[in-house]
């Protein structure tokens, strides 16, 4: 049986209609107002509830003497959908430039559209108006305090007291060169972007990523790097600085020696380096590798994403603009209600950012392989003890330490076997697969694992708002529609216009062609290191 | 040269050579999902190289320590988890075919203790628990309670004689656990999932008086709550090691190993 039915339901013959002036039409009816070019018409529908029938009042008049209304038609559709009503309501003349529609009914929550047509001298004037079925969802005030806490966004940004080139336009310009820079590789194949691509998200789309060879985790994006306080899934490093030397020295992604890195420097970027730091490159390899390291992430720093819808609400919300609240998903707001409610999900994605920036075992398994685990973070934090490249070290720029704090208290607990840091969430749609280990392909699968939690794999005095949150079908599209919400939507319609991937530096744009290719012109050819290969993954095309 | 010196007097202090203390693990789990991605033998091997002389160990599934236990009498003992499967954690008290299984178990197989269970407040005292107990007494057995100090009242109230291992030491205060060892002389500690006791190898002064005052009451253990955990057995060795040699070394043997070997090691009954 067909059930959607659409175009125009009914017209009712109308009295004539005479104006006088423009300024004198004035439809008697207090409501929404519409205007054609020939007419006013103001509406006002009775109490809209989903699957219930209603009436729609309606009031118009002819802007000019020489307009004769003859009949109005009346319809309602979705227009996301590509439905209308069930039903065809009937529109009755009640005299005087007044009629009454009967028989709607908005069989389901989210935008409708209303339309009235007038047909008057053989022509039709159409009107339209926007209706949001479901509206607004009433926040409570603790609600709305919480969700006011995820912005403003974009955050304010302060330069990194701990590497003296943060914010400093020459350092991000070199680290961008670095970025993607295959040359740093030992092999010459391999450069940042392989992993963390600007179409992408600045990450892969892998489940593990993949330099010279698999590795255990999931690339997370680079994407508002700046505001986490550890860095790696373990947080292995506590600033973005040291986190940028970590895959040059790995022998599974960029596989290169401190005395390689820093050669690379010397030969290709001497004048870069000098702009950027004020100096001659040292000649000591490991001062030079970690000026590397705080050149990258003056680049990095630089990557933020952009509004979301999400932020338009949040910050309609904020002035009680409720027009522009009405603009958000109402499947949205639920999800919303549901994330920072019962879910209470907003208690560890907590922020602009949507993570508090520490480590949970949320009972995702880790073996890595046969007979080996993933330590996550309990591992993180004995590398972050030993490495000579922590805040704690001689190369944090911070006099004061104030940036060391946490690693300075920082301690390794039972329970930090298997915990992996907290994602943030902006942009969360445009970056599957998810989880530390890449091992859930769709943002449903991350709602349904909270929704069906294998408690057994939680401690029984673990952190105890860790429940499976049993959502029914619906609530997990909500959560999704909620999540999807935190992303750009221009790039969730077109996921490859790395154009608009961030509010980047505007140097920054022209990576946006930096795709995966053989067939573009190789600069590696040109250069003198003898280690160096044809790059085989992304050339940026400088 | 003063570098040197210390080395040497280190060395002669302490004894370069000296084997790693040995570890009785009063809290391990073989539960039914660890049985295929940890098999027995890599299990026992994981134990070995960790320098685990003894074991206690519990399955939810009872299968898994009676398959490390035949192939490592030495190394397991068993204990009878009240859990058929893991996710019985939060509804076996309220269970009453529980208690046919357990007596299943228990005409088949051998055992020092019923646990590691999961019970809290007035929940001790509902008719499972109390066959459960009923049952302990019956065959002799320790109860190894994951509780609050109510339930192990309770427990003791039941059966005055019981000899209970509070598993995770009820995560209560060094002093609360202190006042409970002091009016319990059946109650032992172990101190599975806890940091608190040590800090980068330093013990806590609350809980060194504790330590002390009554050094045969505690064991120290890992907690497998999951598979993974296997493999976090070596470490948490290491862990316990670096710590208790913060301690007095008898103490530290007490705790590391004699304490387990001495309450659990010769209850296994022969053939």
């Amino acid at each position: 049986m067909e059930k959607r039915r659409s175009g125009i339901r009914l017209a009712a013959a109308a009295g004539l209609i005479f104006a006088g002036a423009a300024g004198a039409c004035v439809p008697p009816l207090d409501g929404t107002r519409l205007e054609s070019a020939r007419f006013v018409l103001v509406f006002r529908p009775e109490p809209i509830s989903v699957a219930k029938h209603f009436a729609v009042e309606i009031a118009a008049c002819a802007k000019s003497a020489g307009a004769v209304l003859e009949s109005i038609k009346v319809d309602a559709h979705m227009p996301e959908h590509r439905h209308g009503m069930n039903y065809a309501p009937e529109v009755k003349p009640l005299g005087a430039g007044r009629w009454r529609a009967e028989g709607l009914m908005f069989h389901m929550p989210g935008k409708w559209q209303f339309v009235f047509e007038i047909r008057a001298a053989g022509k039709t004037d159409r009107m339209a108006s926007d209706f949001l079925l479901g509206g607004l969802i009433d926040f409570k005030p603790d609600e709305i305090t919480k969700i006011l806490q995820h912005g403003p966004w974009p955050p304010q940004a302060r330069p990194d007291p701990s590497n003296r080139v943060s914010g400093r336009r020459e350092a991000i310009a070199l680290g961008e060169k670095l970025f993607f820079e295959p040359r740093l590789s030992a092999s010459g194949s391999v450069l940042c972007a392989t992993c963390h691509a600007p179409w992408r998200q600045f990450q892969d789309g892998r489940p593990r990523a993949f330099g010279l060879q698999e590795v255990d985790r999931n690339t997370p994006s680079v994407l508002n790097s700046r505001f986490y306080r550890w860095y790696g899934w373990d947080g292995a490093h506590d600033s973005l600085w040291s986190q940028s030397l970590r895959p040059l020295l790995d022998p599974r992604e960029m596989n290169a020696s401190i005395e390689h890195v820093s050669g690379v420097v010397r030969t290709i970027f001497p004048g870069d380096y000098e702009k950027a730091f004020g100096r001659k490159p040292p000649s000591d390899d490991e001062e030079l590798l970690v000026d590397v390291g705080k050149a990258l992430a003056a680049f990095q720093e630089t990557l933020v994403s952009a509004r979301t819808p999400f932020d338009e609400f949040r910050d309609a919300l904020e002035r009680n603009d409720l027009d522009a609240m009405k603009n958000y998903p109402v499947a949205a707001q639920r999800g919303l209600r549901i994330f920072a409610g019962k879910g209470n999900c907003s208690a560890c994605h907590f922020g602009p950012h949507f993570t508090n920036g520490e480590f949970a075992d949320i009972g995702v398994p880790f073996f890595a392989a046969q007979g080996r685990v993933d330590p996550g973070r309990y591992g993180g934090i004995q590398k972050l003890k030993a490495s000579q490249f922590s805040l704690l070290g001689r190369y944090n720029d911070d006099p004061a330490r104030t940036t060391a704090t946490g690693t300075r208290h920082v301690e390794q607990q039972h329970r930090n076997f298997g915990e992996f840091r907290i994602p943030g969430l902006r942009n969360v749609a445009l970056t599957a697969p998810y989880m530390h280990n890449g091992s859930l392909v769709t943002l449903r699968d991350v709602v349904k694992h909270y929704s069906e939690l294998n408690e057994e794999r939680l401690h029984a005095d673990g952190e105890r708002i860790l429940k499976p949150l049993r959502l029914n079908q619906g609530e997990v599209d909500d959560v999704v529609a909620f999540l999807e919400s935190l992303s750009d939507l221009n790039l969730l319609r077109n996921t490859k216009s790395a154009a608009a991937a961030s509010s980047v530096i505007p140097a920054y744009s022209h990576h946006a062609a930096c795709q995966p290719t053989e067939s573009r012109s190789n600069p590696l050819k040109k250069s003198a290191l003898p280690m160096l290969k044809e790059a085989t993954s992304c050339v940026p095309p400088w | 040269m003063r570098a040197l010196l210390a080395a040497f007097l280190a060395a002669a202090c302490c004894g370069l050579n000296a084997q790693p203390l040995p570890i009785f693990d009063a809290h391990l789990h073989y539960s039914h999902d660890a049985w295929e991605v940890v098999p027995v033998q890599e299990a026992i091997a994981i134990m070995r190289k960790a320098g685990v002389k003894r074991a206690l160990i519990s399955s939810s599934g009872d299968d898994g320590q009676q398959r490390l236990y035949a192939a490592a009498p030495d190394l397991v003992i068993p204990e009878l988890r009240p859990y058929r499967t893991r996710g019985e954690i939060g509804t076996w008290v309220r269970d009453e075919t529980l208690i046919p299984y357990l007596q299943d178990r228990l005409s088949k197989n051998k055992y020092v203790a019923i646990g590691e269970f999961h019970l809290y407040g007035a929940d001790a005292d509902l008719p499972v628990v109390r066959r459960m107990v009923e049952l302990a007494r019956k065959h002799n057995l320790f109860l190894h309670a994951h509780s609050d100090v109510d339930a192990v009242e309770r427990l003791f109230r039941q059966w005055p004689q019981a000899r209970i291992l509070w598993a995770h030491a009820g995560f209560e205060r060094p002093e609360r656990v202190a006042e409970m060892l002091r009016k319990h002389r059946n109650l032992w500690c172990d101190l599975a999932f806890r940091t608190d006791q040590a800090s980068g190898g330093k013990v806590d002064p609350a809980w060194r008086a504790v330590f002390l005052e009554l050094p045969d009451r505690f064991m120290v253990g890992t907690d497998s709550f999951t598979p993974e955990r296997w493999h976090y057995i070596p470490e948490h060795a290491e862990w316990s090691r670096r710590w208790l040699a913060d301690l007095p070394r008898d103490v530290a043997e007490r705790i590391a190993w004699k304490n387990g070997e001495a309450v659990f090691g010769s209850l296994l009954r022969p053939d």
